[in-house]
């Protein structure tokens, strides 16, 4: 693993220190591995449906400036209005600009990855508008100012509780101690949030360039209040969530719950087209927001990044995910998806280090509902980091070099391997080495034994086994 | 704003097209349609399915002939259920099957508070307010899906979206003929409709048992902010 960056490991360590986190992470990543095992099977042909999705997601993506005029065209004609947003900047200075125009104190907010990438809610505090996130997992993360550390159940991290000490801590009316007693507190804290706020703001799963419509899907039913509740609804969407067409929306919703809960189907679908009445006062704003996506969609080969539908399953099953959880990412999206797409928006500088946490196991692959090929993905990202510098190392790279030269000539091939040999054998002890006291072999010998190389080379062996 | 807006629009929008490698937009041709497998089953297996499913996800399924409607029979069942929930006021939508069954009237003589807001005469605000204050919603399906035992709900029926989000409870009426066998067939069913009416604002609510999280340790927690409970009453026919 590249160590350009030490943030990672760092993070990484203190992760596999933090044994409340090891528990939870056990607890939920298998949960849902089986929840989904289970929910895959209600289907009668999950391959099929699979690369139809994908299939979908590759023809949108390849004909995006068509689909997205389509979106706008729709929308305008439904009343609502179109913002294109090239960064995340951009989409904050606009609903803080609308917001101030329409005199809105306070928004209510459902969980939106697209909304947290950009940090929407910072710039809305700076600016004097307050963001309530109104998903329970969200306004705990909210409670506590940290990050989500899974695209699906934000606080997976936080135990009961400590969820508990929090709402007693923040909200004040005193200790919540069963989890029904923690969400009936949340839904009456929140209750009033949904009937004071001027505007609701949300993301989208699926944009339909057909006919111009969101679909949001959910479990809580904070989306449908956010939606149906204030007058104004602001949908923050990346460009790349478009899909053509009504008919191509079952498959998605035949695949993206069973993959992320495990469920058949979430409790709450809504579709919503333009503003919900035509009277004044209401208003449907769509912002599409570029943010880096152009730039994946320029790579063709990363380009199938954006085929992802954020269902959290590539997480869940990822060793690496399965240890260090979503914060030791260090940014938004975690795991496997995470290490793909965040070194593509952020950049190889920030970010490029997280190709590299990856064991390459393509259990995430099997698991992705719309087929991203993710090992191949980071494997042509960590060549990518290497060739920028971000992710190299100059011994690393002299050490590659030095093995390249011998490889080319049989007899110092040969000669080096038995020197190699000759010093392992002489540090071990009992066929194994314990411990070397200095690097890259004692970063390794910290943790395991490093088992002691044979006497002889596999070339050696062959030679005399043959005469036998 | 305005003028953001347009410079942004055409910045992103050329950036698109560079990203795919032309400068003009080209219209593709459209992918072949998916056809899943059709699942023709029987009325009554499909009663039976959407119960299997419905109650799966904790709703409450009753099954009632149709027959009963005008007895008088439902309205009671209604009544019960407000009853047994504790429901003091009841708020209705705007739906052709509530009126012609006369609920109305046959809750208020149960001795309930029946709240049937006319769009017009109240406001948004106001509508909710009140609407936040009743005890149980009651409101008629458009469709009903026996895969996933999802009942779908629309803006065509004045308020049902509301109506069936803000009170704590939730009832359903469906009628046996709308329940369809699979997912694809009703969102291929919304899709036409709404294609058919370009410009017409409608908003549709797919719903799958009452709000439900698993934010906390994953432990299932039943009534987050939509209805704690829903209750479906389907009318054979």
């Amino acid at each position: 693993m590249s160590l350009s960056n030490p943030n990672l490991t760092e993070r990484s360590h203190a992760a596999l220190e933090n044994s409340v986190l090891q528990g939870a992470l056990k607890a939920a990543t298998t949960t849902f591995i089986e929840r989904r095992r289970d929910a895959i099977t209600s289907v009668a042909d999950w391959e099929a449906l699979r690369q139809r999705a994908r299939q979908v997601k590759e023809h949108t993506i390849n004909n995006l400036d068509y689909y997205l005029e389509q979106v706008v065209e729709k929308v305008e004609a439904l009343g609502g209005k179109v913002f294109w947003a090239r960064t995340g900047d951009d989409v904050s200075r606009y609903i803080i600009e609308l917001a101030r125009a329409r005199g809105v104190k306070s928004v209510v907010k459902s969980k939106s990855m697209a909304t947290e990438e950009i940090e929407l809610n910072h710039a809305l505090e700076a600016a004097g508008v307050r963001p309530v996130e109104t998903d329970l997992g969200e306004y705990i993360i909210q409670l506590a100012h940290e990050k989500p550390s899974h695209i699906i159940v934000p606080a997976i991290h936080k135990t009961r509780s400590q969820i508990s000490d929090l709402f007693e801590e923040k909200l004040r009316e005193g200790r919540p101690n069963e989890v029904a007693e923690i969400t009936a507190m949340a839904r009456k804290r929140l209750r009033n949030e949904f009937l004071s706020a001027g505007m609701g703001i949300t993301g989208a799963n699926f944009l339909i360039a057909e006919s111009g419509t969101v679909v949001l899907v959910e479990n809580e039913g904070n989306i449908r209040l956010s939606t149906q509740v204030p007058k104004i609804h602001v949908a923050v969407v990346g460009i790349e969530k478009v899909i053509p067409r009504f008919d191509d929306l079952s498959v998605f919703l035949r695949l993206l719950p069973r993959s992320g809960t495990g469920q058949k189907q979430t409790a709450y679908v809504s579709f919503l087209n333009g503003p919900r009445q035509l009277e004044s006062g209401f208003e449907f704003q769509l912002v599409l927001m570029d943010n880096g996506r152009t730039r994946i969609l320029a790579d063709e080969q990363m380009r199938e990044s954006l085929y992802c539908i954020r269902c959290g399953a590539c997480l869940n099953v990822c060793p690496v995910y399965q240890k260090i959880g979503g914060q030791a990412y260090g940014w938004i999206y975690p795991g496997p998806i995470g290490a793909v797409i965040s070194p593509q928006l952020q950049s190889l500088g920030q970010s490029g280090d997280l190709p590299f946490a990856s064991s390459l196991c393509g259990a995430c692959r099997t698991a992705c509902p719309v087929d991203i090929n993710l090992p191949d993905l980071l494997l042509a990202l960590r060549a990518k980091a290497k060739e920028s510098g971000a992710g190299g190392k100059l011994s690393e790279s002299l050490a590659m070099r030095s093995v390249a030269f011998a490889a080319k000539r049989p007899g110092l091939f040969e000669l080096g391997g038995k020197v190699m040999r000759g010093i392992a054998r002489l540090m071990s002890k009992d066929e194994k080495i314990k411990s070397v006291g200095f690097p890259p072999l004692s970063g390794w010998t910290r943790y395991r034994d490093l088992p002691a190389p044979p006497g002889g080379s596999f070339r050696e062996r062959w030679k005399r086994n043959r005469h036998e | 704003m305005s003028n953001g807006a347009s410079l942004n629009q055409n910045g992103v929008l050329d950036d698109v097209r560079r990203a795919l490698g032309r400068s003009t937009t080209v219209p593709p041709v459209p992918l072949d349609p998916f056809i899943e497998p059709l699942d023709k089953a029987e009325p009554g297996e499909l009663i039976a399915r959407f119960t299997e499913e419905a109650t799966a996800v904790r709703a409450m399924v009753y099954l009632m002939s149709d027959k009963l409607k005008f007895a008088g029979q439902i309205g009671a069942l209604v009544a019960e259920i407000c009853h047994t929930a504790g429901a003091k006021e009841v708020a209705l939508s705007d739906s052709g099957l509530i009126s012609e069954m006369n609920l109305h009237e046959q809750l208020t003589r149960q001795g309930l508070a029946v709240f049937a807001p006319e769009a017009a005469s109240l406001g948004h605000e106001r509508l909710v307010a009140r609407l936040a204050n009743c005890d149980l919603g009651l409101t008629a399906a458009d469709y009903a899906i026996a895969e996933t035992g999802t009942i779908v709900l629309s803006s065509d029926e004045r308020n049902a979206l509301l109506v069936s989000l803000l009170p704590p409870v939730h009832i359903a009426l469906v009628r046996s003929s709308q329940i369809a066998a699979t997912l694809g067939e009703v969102i291929s069913r919304i899709g036409k409709e709404r294609i058919s009416r370009v410009g017409t604002s409608r908003s549709v609510t797919l719903i799958t048992g009452p709000s439900r999280t698993s934010d906390v340790e994953l432990v299932l927690s039943i009534g987050v902010h939509g209805p704690k409970e829903l209750h479906l009453i389907i009318i054979d026919e």
